[in-house]
Formats: C-alpha cells, structure tokens, sequence
C-alpha cells in the first residue's frame, strides 16, 4: 500500500543534503548501533519473537535511498540500499522520514498514520505489528541507539529531538495547505 | 444517577503503554499477558508476568488500578493455563481480573477472593438474567456491556442489577454477539474467541494494484482502497462485500466509537466506569485518547459540558469516521 496523505515532507534543502550522508558508511554504523543496543537491552529484542529474523525494509519516501534492517538481537544488520532495493523483503514499511521518526521516538501512532495513509506497509503483516509493538514499548531515545548515557546524552537527546523538531517546523511550512496530520 | 465519579478505563498493551495512559490520567488500565489468554493476543503485544508486577507497582504508585483481561475462553484439556494466567494476575497485586469463561470465573471466585472479579464484554451479558446468574454464582462485581445496547436499554438494564456497569465509550466497534463471532473462524480457521485475534495476522495482506490497495484476510477480499482513501482495520466485519447485486459494508461500516458526546447520558443511565478500546494502539493513541476523555469526564463531573472531542480524535479514528453506534440507535 503506498503513502498517500501527507505527513510533511522534508524541506528541500534538508533531502538534498542526504545523499552525501548515503556514501558514508551508514549500514555499518548503524548496523553497531543495533547490535551495541542488543546488548544493553536484550529483552528488548524478544518481544519480536520469530520475527527478529525478518528482513524489514524502510523506505522513506523523501530520500533517495532506503534501508534493510534485520532486528536479530547480537546478530542485526542494517544495509543502505537503494530504492529497489527493498523488493527482497519480508516486510517493506514506507512513508515520509519525520513520520517514521515519529514512529520509531514514540510520538506518533502507527494506526493512525496508516489508517490516514501516511505510511504503507506490505508484507508479513505478523512482522510488522510485532516490530511495531517492541518500538513502543522500547521508548528509544536518540542516544540509546548512539550508546550513550549521563550528562552526554542528555545533551544529544536534546539536540536531535530539538532539531528533529525545527526539521517538522519546516516540514509544515513547506506544506502549507495542509497535509493531513495523523 | 450515580454521584460517585465515574473510572475512565484505558488500554495498555505494554508496559511503556500502560505508564502513558496512568500519566495521561487514567483511573484504571487493562492489560493481558502474552498469550492466548486474553482477547489482544497479537505479536509483540503484551505483559510477562514480571512485566505485571511492575506494572502494577508502577500504577498503584500514581493511584490508579490495573484491570488483568484473561478473558479468551479455556481450551478443553488445557484450562490449566488460564487458570495460571489467573493465579499470576492475583499474585501481581492486580485490582481485578475481567473474564468470561466459566471455568476461569470459577477458578478465580474459588482461589482468589481478595480479587475483584469484571464480567469481559466477552460474556455478550446483556440481560439482567443473565448478569445475575454470573453474580449469584462467581461474585462479579462488574459486567463490560456489549456494544448493542441503546442509553435507554443500559438505563434499564441498571435499574435491575445489583453490579456495576462499565461501556465503551471509544475505539473499534464489534457489533456482532462478542465471544460468539463466527466470521474469521470460517475465513481462517482460527476462533478469536480461542486464540485472541479476530484476524490473525499472519493471515492478512495487503497487495498494491494499478487502481489501489486490496486488503485480504486468508483468501478473503475483505475490501479495495482507491488512492488516498483512508483505510480500516483488516477484519472481515468491516468488509465489503457483494450481495443482492449491490457492494456494501454489509456487516459494519469501518468507523470508529466515539461517545465522547454521551458521557453525561451514560452518567444519567448508572453507568459506573467508560473504557477506551485499543490495547492494539501505540502510546501516541493512548496518550491522546485519555488526555481528552480525562477533560470531557471531569468537566461531566462537574456538572460542565463535555469537550469537544469529537474534533480532537478524529485522526485516531478507523478509518477517520466516527459514530455513537448503538447508543443512538437510529435504525430502529
């Protein structure tokens, strides 16, 4: 199913700055910053039961790239992939960055932004709840999945969801007529 | 009338979840483990038995109850597990256990006295016969009404019963005779009265064509979404479907409940506590709903009007449409 109400998309300039963010090693780093956080919280990994082993792939429809994540605990990856990229998937999640951000810091409902058609979803839907539902209930915070913790990551929990913030501010004035907010 | 206040009743499908809803100002949160035990038994959804205890610490520390649903019905030959479920709500420190099966209401009302036993809307108990019967025989102290009941019938019903009263008040609507739903039994093989899932989601797809999205539930077209139209939940309850030459929602349109309007006739009617529907939805959702039903209960309380919630929750509607269901009743 694919996005068809809008959640804001990034500003211009914002996307245009991505790309160049796509030729640094993203998927490595990422793919640490999934394991280092299986290993400070494995309990956090069961909830996806059999599904830890999927293939999840996110596609936000405002960069020109998407990612493929394998959310197995110690054994995680994340790959960069390219827009076709994700066709292998078990389950393939689209929808505006800001939106799936939402979704990942809790801000936002799942339901709502899918039932709204901000976001899409096909595949194993089983895999999709289960990730889902182990998202809400993990209350990831940006220096959660930077490793961070005391006074460090305050100051990057801060800074990214006040710059996560002006981005949705933008986002909203770029997209003045409205796009429905779920 | 009752001059107690009314309990708002708030769904937590988690742990992170039931902390959002008791902070958003919740009186009481539902809750189930992870399991077939209870009727949201869907993948990553759900409490382990230590995730209750604190949960129940955590609630009763902010002063507010914690509501255990064992309320899917015992297997034959394996009634032991909902008998643990029981014991180990009980033992968390839980302020009710909200069942429907005989055998799960007896095991509790014969163990675990000290326990406030909640008649599930499971229990399609809509009759004063009937919710007498569950009194005499188990204790229930409360009975959850089936959405099918008009303000006038609940009024009536309270006028006859010596239980409290709890109803919807928002959320998704099941209009069928609940614990007795056939539909997505027939469809999947698998009965959401046994396993907790009206669509098992290992069942549902949703599939891209060059007009929309087709949504299934095993090899059932449940409905066809155009481009942009919003959608609903994938069960076969809200489907579309063909019959006498016309396409129709023929068993319920896609739209969620929302008596937000109703709080103060519901008040009138004897109603004792309002649950939110939707243990399946996000701290986003939650937060937002009981936030707003918070407002419009005190602002009832009070003897005020309600607020306009109506216009607060739109977006967290199924399908972005709301209705008064049955409470209403406009059909007859």
């Amino acid at each position: 199913m694919q996005p068809q109400n809008a959640e804001p998309m990034l500003p211009g300039f914002v996307r245009h700055l991505f790309p160049t963010v796509a030729g640094l090693p993203l998927g490595p780093l990422l793919t640490l910053s999934l394991r280092s956080l299986a290993s400070r919280r494995p309990g956090l990994f069961e909830r996806l039961g059999e599904s830890g082993s999927a293939c999840f792939g996110i596609d936000p429809v405002d960069l020109a790239f998407a990612f493929c994540v394998v959310p197995d605990g110690q054994r995680s990856s994340v790959r960069v992939v390219g827009k076709d990229g994700t066709a292998g998937s078990d389950v393939v999640i689209r929808g505006p960055l800001l939106a799936l951000l939402g979704l990942l810091d809790g801000t936002l409902d799942g339901d709502a932004l899918f039932f709204s058609r901000v976001i899409s979803i096909s595949g194993r839907t089983e895999a999709v709840l289960a990730l889902r539902n182990t998202i809400e209930d993990a209350e990831l915070r940006p220096a959660d999945l930077l490793g961070l913790r005391g006074i460090l990551a305050g100051c990057v929990d801060r800074g990214v969801l006040s710059a996560l913030s002006i981005a949705r501010r933008l986002a909203d004035n770029n997209n003045p007529s409205g796009a429905q907010k779920a | 009338m009752t001059t107690t206040p009314m309990e708002l009743v708030c769904p937590a499908g988690t742990p992170a979840t039931l902390r959002a809803a008791v902070q958003a100002g919740a009186d009481a949160v539902y809750c189930g483990f992870r399991d077939e035990t209870n009727a949201r038994n869907f993948p990553g959804l759900n409490f382990s038995r230590d995730e209750l205890a604190e949960g129940v610490r955590f609630a009763h520390d902010h002063g507010s109850k914690v509501l255990v649903a064992i309320n899917t019905f015992a297997r034959v030959g394996d009634v032991d597990i909902w008998k643990k479920a029981a014991d180990a709500a009980a033992e968390s420190g839980a302020d009710a256990i909200i069942a429907a099966d005989f055998a799960v209401l007896d095991h509790v009302a014969k163990n675990h006295k000290q326990i406030r036993l909640h008649l599930s809307v499971q229990a399609a108990a809509a009759t004063p016969e009937a919710i007498g019967f569950y009194a005499a025989h188990f204790g229930i102290r409360r009975v959850v009404l089936p959405r099918v009941l008009s303000l006038q019938e609940i009024a009536a019903l309270n006028r006859a019963i010596d239980v409290e009263t709890e109803a919807f008040v928002f959320g998704g609507l099941c209009v069928m005779i609940e614990g007795r739903c056939y539909l997505s039994s027939y469809a999947t093989g698998k009965s959401p009265n046994l396993n907790g899932v009206c669509s098992p989601p290992e069942m549902v797809s949703y599939e891209e064509g060059p007009s929309g999205t087709t949504a299934r539930l095993s090899d059932f077209t449940i409905d066809r979404y155009g481009r942009g139209q919003p959608v609903g939940y994938p069960t076969l309850c809200k489907g579309k479907f063909k019959a006498g030459g016309k396409t129709s929602h023929l068993f319920e349109d896609p739209v969620s409940l929302n008596a937000g309007g109703m709080i103060a006739g519901l008040k009138a009617a004897g109603v004792t506590a309002l649950k939110i529907e939707g243990r399946q939805r996000g701290k986003g959702y939650v937060s937002e709903v009981v936030r707003a039903f918070r407002k419009a209960v005190d602002a009832v309380e009070v003897g005020g009007d309600a607020v306009d919630i109506d216009r607060l929750l739109a977006s967290q509607s199924e399908g972005a449409r709301q209705t008064a269901g049955a409470y209403e009743k406009k059909w007859r």
